[in-house]
């Protein structure tokens, strides 16, 4: 008898369904009357939840008429409810979007196109340059940025110095940096790693071939590069390990969910530069933020990255109200003051001015505005489907790490999961 | 047992069938009976019977969640044959199920027979052993075993005090599986009780007269212990197998869902979860689920199989 109920139990984890929806109401139209509830989630920690409880709170006083429900989780389960949630016809009005997600949502017909209210209900003329229509998607608008970051190089100065390496000046190319990283390595007998091996962020990938006048993601969502090329970076990625240059791959993934930087292992990183806050708290080291290397005199190959964005469920019965909301959230004073920095960098001038930035985060700040003029257009929004390619990345690039795979096993690898991915 | 009894009487006392009064009232019962039962009822059928059928359903689709399933036969269960991804994520169960299910069972029986002599303290150290157990599908105790083998953690530092040194297995290839067997072992609670229990039935007089005759302790074991407990321990294996196929809670902390260190713990359930929710591949998961439920029900009936030729039940003629 057990053993029958052990088997409906395996069957009941069999079954992973998840009842699709069969019922559902049409978008209803925007003219609104009486007082309107709006649902509104986004993703992060409790820390988020008490800014974004004030700053609701602010509005309803603004606002009698509109009464906000709130809800959070954090990133992962974020994305698992909303899409059950969107499947389910049972959306919230308002929500956080990430970038890498907004092409698949827009393209599923999820989102509501906030072309019509632009310059009524929702006003984005104090948008900063580089993030001026970050959220759009074949014509329509689909997501307005609450922040902005850029990538960036954050390195420890005492470490560098320690070790006899110049600091970064704009122009010093990609063997400078890797020259750099085996330097720091030998001078701290291992100690301290230059950095962890850059082929294991895609964004490092993305950053070579901008410089190169790519693209990841081409704009009609094809891949923006070939095998031989994906075979020269993680060529490049092999000899470090093979030279024992950077951080060995089995001690990034034991200190999950920390990150080298914080823990001094490692004495520089190519990453999104919002992150030197995070970093900045647990380490005593003093992080500086320099340019990035480039073969390309001519450009460094950033920009201005959409951190997060506010979009509209395409079933909201109040669309006006929906825009109202996100106005408020992205162009307030006292919203900006809020937040600080917590939702990346504000992405409209009055917030970033407002934001009272200090310490790592107005490093970050002025690093932004000196490289205002270098900064390059914000790529289209990436392909359905590029959040799972990065996934892949990530994974293959760890494998090849760890020697387990060749490079043109990853390389092969990569491209059937692209094929797999973005034909289907 | 009143039912014997009353149709034994019936037959002996009267041959007159019984009556329709009788019937009625049975029926009553019977009614009585599922409306106690309704609760169950209603939830195995909403939450259990329907979602199954519609995965199912949905194992036979393309759905992403977003748009409506598009029937497409059998190509989900095609496909997984050439997904590399899932070819390794069998392995891995396969590999960590051989692995975790013996150790486990060998250490619950040798604890509860540790635990079945009188000694002071007996109910206390049952306690400790079983506490495990009670924590196990935790995301704490994960998150702990973790940081215990880690690089210079406690695990590591015992390692190299005896002269091994194979530094932190969490981020090793080639040990990450083996903390997770350890993690399963560990938690020898349930099976030991089971275990506890069926050693309480063997009884003394088989261990005196084989004392008697000369026998020693292994032999006693072996020729009288085992096959006295051997269908606890057909169950225990039963369970723990079918639990171990399963596993998911501690593996997902440990590797995450890409099965980190380099995919090694890439269980079944893990990459399952990660297609469906993770790439909103629902018709693919779906199929993967039902190709769990396959071939588990085939290790099982694979077990039962085996059964016939080392399971004994008292009263049996070998």
């Amino acid at each position: 008898m057990h053993f029958l109920k052990r088997f409906i139990t395996v069957a009941a984890v069999a079954s992973l369904a998840l009842t699709g929806a069969a019922c559902g109401d049409d978008g209803g139209d925007s003219t609104e009357s009486g007082p309107v509830t709006l649902r509104y989630s986004w993703w992060g920690n409790a820390d988020r939840a008490a800014m974004m409880q004030k700053a609701i709170d602010l509005f309803q006083t603004k606002n009698p008429n509109i009464k906000i429900t709130p809800s959070f989780q954090e990133y992962e389960a974020y994305w698992q409810k909303m899409a059950t949630e969107t499947a389910g016809n049972n959306a919230p009005d308002v929500f956080q979007m990430d970038f890498s997600y907004l092409r698949e949502y827009a393209d599923r017909n999820a989102l509501n196109d906030l072309k019509k209210q632009e310059g009524d209900a929702l006003k984005l003329d104090d948008l900063l340059e580089g993030l001026k229509g970050a959220g759009e998607v074949n014509g329509g608008l689909y997501g307005v940025p609450v922040g902005g970051n850029t990538w960036g190089y954050m390195y420890n100065p005492a470490v560098l110095a320690q070790a006899g390496v110049p600091e970064p000046k704009p122009g010093w190319t990609w063997n400078d940096y890797r020259a750099s990283l085996a330097r720091i390595t030998q001078a701290t007998k291992g100690k301290v790693h230059g950095a962890a091996n850059y082929i294991g962020s895609y964004y490092n990938l993305e950053l070579q071939l901008r410089q190169e006048g790519g693209l990841l993601y081409t704009e009609d969502g094809k891949i923006g590069f070939d095998k031989a090329r994906l075979a020269k970076f993680f060529n490049e990625g092999r000899a470090l390990v093979d030279a024992k240059a950077v951080l060995p791959i089995e001690k990034s993934v034991q200190i999950k969910p920390q990150h080298a930087l914080e823990l001094d292992l490692i004495a520089s990183e190519l990453g999104w530069d919002n992150f030197m806050a995070r970093y900045a708290a647990s380490t005593k080291a003093q992080l500086r933020l320099g340019p990035v290397p480039s073969d390309n005199p001519n450009s460094q190959g950033q920009y201005l990255k959409p951190a997060m964005l506010l979009s509209v469920s395409k079933k909201t019965k109040h669309a006006e109200a929906s825009a109202k909301l996100i106005s408020f959230m992205i162009n307030d004073p006292e919203v900006g003051k809020i937040f600080g920095a917590n939702r990346g960098l504000p992405a409209t001038n009055a917030q970033r001015a407002a934001a009272q930035l200090e310490g790592p985060l107005a490093t970050v700040a002025a690093y932004e505005e000196g490289l205002k003029d270098q900064l390059t257009k914000a790529p289209p929004a990436p392909p359905k489907g590029a959040g799972t390619l990065e996934q892949a990345f990530i994974r293959i690039s760890e494998e090849l790490q760890y020697g387990r795979i060749s490079v043109d096993d990853a390389v092969n690898q990569f491209f059937t999961e692209v094929e797999e991915t973005l034909e289907s | 047992m009143t039912t014997t009894t009353s149709t034994q009487r019936r037959e002996v006392g009267s041959t007159e069938p019984a009556g329709p009064r009788k019937r009625a009232r049975r029926s009553g019962d019977g009614v009585a009976g599922y409306l106690f039962l309704s609760p169950w009822i209603i939830g195995i059928l909403l939450l259990t019977l329907g979602p199954m059928v519609t995965s199912l359903y949905l194992s036979f689709t393309d759905y992403d969640l977003f748009n409506p399933p598009q029937w497409i036969g059998l190509d989900n269960y095609q496909r997984m044959f050439d997904d590399a991804r899932w070819l390794k994520s069998v392995r891995v169960t396969a590999l960590y199920v051989a692995l975790a299910v013996p150790i486990k069972l060998a250490c619950a029986l040798a604890v509860a027979m540790l635990l079945n002599n009188e000694r002071r303290g007996r109910a206390f150290y049952r306690a400790a052993f079983y506490g495990p157990s009670l924590i196990g599908a935790s995301v704490s105790l994960a998150i702990v075993w973790k940081a215990m083998f880690s690089d210079d953690a406690v695990v590591d530092q015992l390692l190299r005090a005896v002269g091994v040194n194979t530094g932190g297995w969490a981020g090793n290839p080639d040990f990450s599986l083996l903390m997770l067997v350890l993690l399963a072992a560990w938690q020898l609670g349930a099976p030991m009780v089971i275990f506890l229990a069926g050693l309480k039935q063997v009884p003394r007089e088989l261990y005196e007269a084989a004392e008697v005759d000369g026998a020693g302790a292994w032999r006693r074991f072996r020729n009288i212990t085992l096959p006295m407990i051997s269908p606890v321990i057909f169950f225990n294996l039963l369970l723990e197998t079918i639990n171990a196929f399963q596993v998911f809670t501690s593996a997902y902390i440990v590797g995450g869902p890409n099965g980190q260190p380099a995919g090694t713990t890439l269980f079944y359930t893990i990459y399952l979860f990660d297609r469906g929710f993770g790439d909103y591949r629902m018709g693919y998961a779906s199929a993967m689920a039902w190709m769990l439920l396959a071939g588990v029900g085939l290790v099982t009936l694979f077990l039962f199989r085996t059964a016939r030729g080392w399971v004994y039940y008292s009263g049996d003629k070998r």
